[in-house]
């Protein structure tokens, strides 16, 4: 099972899912990890809600996004739960809870604070007509993930002289 | 005389032995060439199991069906990011570019896969370059290398699931099944293209029956594409005044409601791109 961490968050990928765990480089300000998983071809340049991507998905295919905010909205009511939904169902997802609606599609999207880390996981299903069949590998990529107290990852050994 | 003759059989016999020896060693070398892949003519009195990476000539790229599964590549970037790529959730080949920094050969190709449109690759075609990890690589180096419009995947993990025997090498996968249909060495653009090409003949029976028509609209803009969508319309029976075309409610456009985009949303990246 491949697995991918980095920026304190880990995946052991379920089946079929590919990912990117990355932090956007910005002139200006603070940015913070985002983590990104789909069943589909996922490219390199796309939003942190998934902008460019959702477009591709097909009736079959999910997308769930896992972004950090800011050390500022620790604390905050919104982000008041602890640890990330456990198992979601067909009934959290709705075409209105979309950020961008696309025809067909349904999403979902919950606060909390994990490890000290304020998140927002947002998941996107290309059917929600297929909910039923496409919630439980949510649930798989959901459960695969591992979240650190920090986002310092254990350093790489550097190729050096023997 | 008779001291001559027994002098010289012994010589005869003495470079007869020599020769025999250089013989067997010969064969002997013949034989492990054979074993690596290289070998030339029958060693038909070898009977060991050969693995599939040692069928290959290394000097061309093959293809061939039943290579076996290709796992998904996972790693990370040159910038320090995770990444892992599937190849068996498409319909389309993924090309997978096994390349080294340091590599004289691997030059060219670092320039051909990350302007892949220029390979003529079939429609669909993903390309991704993978290097081994940190810990043979130094990402700076595979950085510089790296323009942003491929996946760039340094994993030693990956060279070692796909038994890569040195750089460059190649990797094409069937995405649709998830297996492996092409794998090689190539030492110029051109043999890859080739293998590519043979790959894609293998298999086109069952593209043919799974090809998606492309949109008229790939690749068009401003009026061309207006002109375009207007032919569409007309083959799906939308002509200028259908009502579909003037909703009257924000329920003509979402029939499952509003979306609530960006709605009540926190914004603590400075440079959050949604």
């Amino acid at each position: 099972m491949p697995t991918i961490g980095a920026h304190g968050i880990m995946s052991r990928l379920p089946a079929g899912f590919e990912g990117r765990i990355f932090v956007r480089t910005s002139t200006v300000g603070m940015t913070y990890p985002v983590a990104q998983f789909a069943t589909f071809p996922l490219p390199d340049n796309v939003g942190d809600f998934g902008s460019g991507a959702v477009t591709l998905m097909g009736p079959l295919d999910v997308f769930v996004c896992l972004f950090e905010y800011g050390p500022e909205s620790s604390g905050t009511a919104l982000f008041a739960q602890r640890g990330r939904p456990a198992v979601l169902s067909p009934n959290d997802f709705s075409p209105v809870r979309l950020r961008r609606g696309l025809l067909g599609q349904s999403g979902t999207q919950s606060f909390f604070t994990e490890a000290g880390r304020p998140f927002s996981l947002y998941a996107v299903l290309g059917s929600h007509v297929h909910r039923a069949s496409l919630v439980p590998r949510v649930n798989a990529l959901i459960s695969s993930l591992t979240v650190n107290s920090t986002t310092a990852d254990v350093p790489v050994p550097r190729p050096q002289w023997n | 005389m008779v001291a001559l003759v027994v002098v010289s059989t012994f010589m005869v016999l003495v470079l007869g032995v020599l020769v025999a020896g250089l013989l067997r060693s010969h064969a002997d070398i013949l034989r492990s060439l054979h074993e690596l892949g290289v070998g030339v003519g029958d060693p038909a009195s070898t009977t060991h199991s050969v693995p599939s990476l040692s069928a290959l000539d290394p000097a061309t790229p093959s293809s061939a069906s039943g290579l076996g599964p290709a796992p998904t590549v996972a790693g990370v970037t040159p910038t320090g990011d995770a990444r892992a790529i599937a190849v068996d959730h498409n319909d389309g080949l993924t090309l997978l570019g096994f390349l080294s920094s340091g590599c004289a050969t691997c030059a060219g190709f670092w320039h051909a896969l990350q302007a892949p449109e220029a390979l003529n690759l079939p429609d669909g075609t993903r390309v991704a370059i993978v290097t081994k990890g940190p810990d043979r690589e130094v990402p700076s180096e595979v950085g510089a290398l790296t323009t942003g419009r491929v996946p760039v995947v340094m994993s030693t993990e990956a060279w070692l699931d796909y038994k890569i025997p040195g750089s460059p090498f190649f990797v094409l996968v069937d995405g649709s099944t998830g297996q492996m249909i092409g794998q090689g060495v190539a030492s110029h653009v051109g043999q890859l293209a080739e293998l590519i090409r043979r790959a894609e003949h293998d298999r086109l029976p069952d593209r043919r029956r799974r090809r998606r028509r492309p949109s008229p609209l790939n690749g068009l803009d401003g009026p061309a594409r207006a002109v375009a969508a207007d032919d569409v319309l007309q083959a799906a029976g939308i002509h200028p005044g259908d009502p579909s075309l003037y909703p009257t409610s924000l329920e003509d456009v979402f029939p499952f409601g509003t979306p609530t985009e960006s709605a009540g949303m926190p914004q603590a990246h400075a440079d959050q791109v949604d």
